[in-house]
């Protein structure tokens, strides 16, 4: 199960690359849509750690959930930052909420290929919305 | 169980001090605030007193797992009365959401085999449910520790 690891980092480097485009553009982002970014980028990244870490090691599930519940709260808690203080309280929020469930997703899961292939579509896909109504507004 | 007991009070005590506030100072703010900051408190307090509520309530009577449930409800009436219609919808919601969440934690913590958790013996379900509950009380105190400095400037 190595292939769970080089997934983990390769999305953390999509986030962070993601936090570096929103930097430069988030001038031109209204509180509306920073509110969505919060919320989907800390629930991602707690979903996405918790299963991925619980598949890799399945013994740990005290620390796992620590562990995805940490991440989603600085990633909401960061993204939420670049726009207003609402929008931190809110990311922060959803991230401890989503972490503390995501590890007893990755347990239950009866196929875990076909879960992590079809999360991380749905992460692209999400992603590719957020592009799309950066670009429009 | 005592310490179950304790950090329901500490929670308890947190979130009646952050309603007096939203009671106190809810005019001085928009109502888009107000509705942001019941969103995060009701979702939050719901997850915690649904999961001490799950631990602390004996299993046998099935007519429990209701308990739990409306003390979210309730929750998230309470912090959505301040303004109308829009945050008590959002308020009911987040409430009931979030005790939903904060029962199947602890119904997981209470029996690890439902998620097939590699965790059977006795002192490592109890030191596992001690740190887990330890950990969602400090989350909630950061939320409501951020909403009152919030309230504050």
């Amino acid at each position: 199960m190595t292939t769970s690891a080089i997934l983990l980092y390769v999305d953390l480097w999509i986030v962070l690359c993601f936090y570096g485009y929103l930097l430069k553009v988030r001038k031109r982002i209204g509180f509306q849509l920073g509110m969505n970014i919060s919320i989907v980028m800390g629930g991602m990244a707690a979903l996405l750690s918790g299963v991925l870490l619980i598949i890799q090691f399945p013994f740990h599930f005290t620390f796992i959930t620590m562990i995805s519940t940490v991440a989603g709260l600085t990633v909401g808690a960061f993204f939420g930052l670049l726009f207003d203080y609402q929008t931190f309280v809110t990311g922060l929020t959803n991230g401890i909420i989503i972490g503390l469930m995501s590890p007893m997703i990755g347990t239950v899961i009866e196929m875990p290929t076909m879960f992590i292939i079809f999360l991380h579509g749905f992460f692209v896909f999400s992603l590719l919305t957020i592009f799309h109504s950066i670009k429009r507004s | 169980m005592l310490l179950i007991i304790f950090l329901f009070i500490w929670n308890l005590l947190d979130l009646s001090s952050v309603y007096w506030l939203f009671k106190k100072k809810h005019r001085l703010f928009d109502d888009r605030f107000t509705t942001t900051m019941g969103m995060a408190i009701t979702m939050t307090s719901a997850f915690a007193f649904a999961l001490y509520l799950k631990l602390l309530l004996p299993v046998d009577p099935s007519g429990f797992y209701l308990v739990p449930i409306i003390v979210g409800v309730c929750i998230g009436l309470l912090f959505g009365s301040f303004i109308q219609s829009p945050a008590l919808l959002t308020g009911i919601y987040n409430g009931f959401m979030g005790s939903i969440m904060g029962m199947m934690f602890g119904a997981v913590l209470r029996n690890p085999a439902l998620c097939n958790i590699p965790i059977d013996s006795a002192t490592m379900i109890e030191s596992n449910i001690v740190s887990l509950a330890i950990f969602t009380a400090c989350c909630h105190a950061l939320v409501s520790q951020f909403i009152r400095y919030s309230f504050k400037v």
